[in-house]
């Protein structure tokens, strides 16, 4: 069983086109896949749960379809604070540094990260305004900041500066709709990790797509043999 | 010397837990009748004047408080060298403050008839309230603690010849000064107009701002009603205070309720307790602190769920918040750059400006030397060693910062000069501070010595060696404190708080 699996959420324009849809509806779709991964990989017993939901890049699309989608996600955020709340999920959010986000949904960010803050079952990391190579930028700033000698500076070391330290590295990404790319999607913690392509689309991955990619994860394992002896944890 | 001053002094019932005073200390109606009292000093042109240069009750009143109530209860207690001592840290206190008025008249915390004035209002109210309460004091119990007072003033000056003998010539005195000294003066209208609205949050409730303010908007002006209308009526007159209808039955009502406490069990309110629980911060080692980290933070998570769950107005309506964009940008720079830096204005507002006043001079720094040597409990030689190293650093500032030649710094002028601060007075003053914490000469500060300066335990964050605390780390951290705007270090609770 990974223990950390994430998922880059592709795939909701060309499902709203595919249904000559506005691409807006896709993004509205994606939110039923989203509930129902968390809920299934809660159930499989996924400890770390990350979502690439939004990356720095995604701010040069259309004006207006940004601001869709920031709506979009403040009220899928609340609509489902309590259900997170009540299922014992921890909630963060990785990025939603930039001032364009807009205030309310900022705040809402923050409020559901301090009510999730003490639950003690699956952990959510959702990737918002998130760029792997600015987190790595981030970090090596805040090593120098701290007058680090560079001889001293370890892979842990560095680790311990990124955003969230304590997140373990990622075991498998999904990236759906058969794109095949990393897209700076949190680089320093994929760097081990096992990835699968499934053809469908975002907002029609469900449960069972989901099951099917930890069934690849396993039988990968199974196939490549020998599992390093301490995987998740620190490669140095 | 006349009657009633080291000759009574040892006998038990005037000082110790025994005494009228002390019975007074967990009385809830104390707290008005010390409100009344304060105005009724304010009111006199010499301590008015004084205490709009000096104090810090409108900037810090909390620690103000705190200070006030551990000085009163030394010099009450039992053991006569701890009372002798008070006196003297007093005296010291006083003779350091003396100035004029914005009339030019002189004033001086060392003069007899002033301090005679400030024991006089503290008996009266204590008088005045048990009679607004409906609980008058007999004659013979009036008698003796009208004696305990003046072994108070005695403690402090020597001898209690500036308060009339007896107590019948006492109310003469009282009223004469009422009629003919007091004066509508600033620091009187301060304390019952301002203070309260403006009120500060403690430590305790610094988390709950809006919580604070709310309960402020309501509780300042009943304060300032209820204390208006508690004080001898020629004053009123005089100051041209309003009489507001039903302003005396809300009086005589606020001081029952408060004397209908003392049905309450043994020990339900100490006064003690409730100024340290207030003066509590989050991040002190303080058990009680964690229990009300722990409550703050459910609150916390409360208010977010009430936030989350509030419905939002229209869902495919437009951003309700374009107008805030720009301003968010403007937070999240100031956030992303504030986490361990404040603005410079913030911090002269809460660490430089001691006094509230909107300059930094001398006595908003006399009043940084007061507090260390308060926490320190410091003796002659060291304490004016301290103030010595402020003076020279006050000296250092006017000449690096004050550019327009009026005697004091503003907060403007302290903006445009930041760098220029960190001089080596103020590194004298670092390291006399660190002279004076390390109590036992070693070199270092152990954790009892720490605790005596901040309070608290060792942070976390300090440059430990050994689980102590060097000379250079200690000069260095305060530096990077009083110059490099440091915030969330030890030093904000020992200068910062209010």
């Amino acid at each position: 069983m990974p223990r950390h699996v994430a998922c880059v959420m592709d795939g909701n324009g060309r499902w709203a086109q595919r249904r000559s849809l506005p691409r807006a509806a896709g993004h509205r779709a994606a939110e039923t896949s989203v509930i129902d991964v968390i809920e299934a990989a809660r159930a499989a017993g996924v400890e770390w749960l990350s979502l690439y939901a939004f990356s720095t890049e995604n701010w040069n699309r259309p004006g207006p379809e940004v601001d869709d989608l920031m709506r979009l996600v403040r009220r899928v955020v609340r609509k489902h604070a309590p259900l997170l709340l009540a299922r014992g999920i921890r909630c963060r959010f990785l990025g939603a540094a930039d001032p364009r986000i807009p205030r309310g949904l900022a705040q809402d960010f923050e409020d559901l990260a301090t009510l999730t803050a003490e639950n003690q079952g699956m952990t959510l990391t959702v990737a918002f305004d998130h760029g792997g190579r600015r987190d790595i930028v981030e970090a090596a700033r805040s090593l120098i900041r701290s007058g680090t000698p560079a001889d001293e500076v370890t892979e842990r070391l560095f680790a311990d500066h990124l955003p969230f330290p304590d997140t373990p590295d990622v075991d498998l990404v999904i990236r759906t709709s058969g794109e095949q790319r990393i897209s700076n999607f949190m680089l320093w913690q994929v760097a081990y990790a096992e990835w699968v392509f499934p053809e469908v689309l975002w907002p029609d991955f469900r449960t069972p797509d989901f099951l099917t990619c930890l069934d690849a994860y396993r039988r990968r394992d199974r196939r490549f043999g020998g599992v390093p002896p301490q995987k998740n944890g620190d490669p140095s | 010397m006349t009657t009633g001053t080291t000759g009574t002094a040892d006998e038990a019932p005037l000082f110790g837990p025994e005494s009228r005073f002390h019975a007074f200390f967990d009385d809830p109606r104390w707290a008005l009748a010390m409100i009344r009292a304060t105005v009724l000093e304010a009111a006199h042109p010499q301590i008015g004047a004084a205490l709009a240069d000096n104090s810090t009750f409108m900037a810090h009143p909390w620690r103000r408080l705190r200070n006030t109530f551990l000085s009163m209860r030394r010099m009450f207690d039992a053991d006569p060298a701890v009372r002798e001592r008070e006196a003297a840290r007093l005296n010291r206190l006083h003779a350091r403050m003396s100035g004029s008025d914005s009339r030019g008249r002189p004033y001086d915390a060392m003069d007899r008839a002033t301090r005679a004035w400030v024991v006089a209002t503290l008996f009266e109210s204590a008088v005045t309230m048990c009679r607004l309460s409906g609980q008058p004091l007999d004659q013979d119990t009036m008698e003796h603690m009208y004696a305990e007072y003046r072994v108070f003033l005695a403690a402090l000056d020597g001898d209690a010849g500036e308060l009339p003998e007896d107590l019948h010539d006492f109310w003469r005195y009282f009223d004469g000064v009422v009629e003919d000294e007091l004066e509508n003066t600033e620091a009187a209208r301060v304390i019952l107009y301002r203070l309260f609205d403006h009120l500060p949050a403690p430590a305790l409730l610094d988390g709950a701002p809006a919580l604070w303010a709310a309960g402020r908007a309501v509780v300042g002006p009943l304060l300032g009603a209820i204390t208006v209308a508690s004080l001898p009526e020629p004053y009123r007159r005089r100051a041209g205070l309003p009489e507001m209808p039903g302003a005396p039955t809300l009086m005589q009502g606020a001081y029952l309720a408060a004397g209908l406490t003392r049905f309450l069990p043994d020990g339900w309110l100490r006064a003690e307790t409730i100024i340290e629980t207030l003066s509590l911060s989050p991040d002190s080692d303080d058990p009680r602190a964690r229990t009300v980290a722990a409550l703050r933070a459910r609150m916390k998570r409360a208010s977010a769920l009430l936030r989350l769950l509030t419905p939002l107005g229209g869902d495919t309506g437009p951003d309700p918040f374009p107008a805030a964009r720009a301003d968010t940008a403007a937070t999240a720079t100031t956030e992303a750059s504030g986490e361990s830096r404040r603005s410079a204005e913030e911090f002269f507002r809460q660490v430089l400006d001691q006094t509230g006043d909107g300059h930094l001079d001398w006595p908003d720094l006399a009043a940084m030397a007061r507090e260390l040597a308060t926490r320190l409990d410091l003796d002659e030689p060291e304490e004016t060693r301290l103030y010595d190293a402020f003076a020279a650093w006050w000296r250092e500032l006017q000449a690096a910062l004050d550019t327009d030649g009026d005697g004091r710094v503003s907060a403007a002028e302290y903006a445009a000069a930041v760098p220029s601060l960190a001089g080596p007075a103020l590194i004298r003053v670092a390291e006399v501070l660190f002279d004076a914490t390390d109590k036992d000469g070693s070199g270092t500060i152990d954790a009892a010595e720490h605790r005596a300066l901040f309070r608290t335990a060792f942070h976390r964050d300090l440059d430990l060696t050994d689980g102590t605390y060097g000379r250079s780390a200690f000069v260095g951290d305060f530096l990077s404190f009083m110059s490099g705007r440091r915030a969330n270090t030890p030093y904000d609770p020992l200068l910062a708080d209010a």
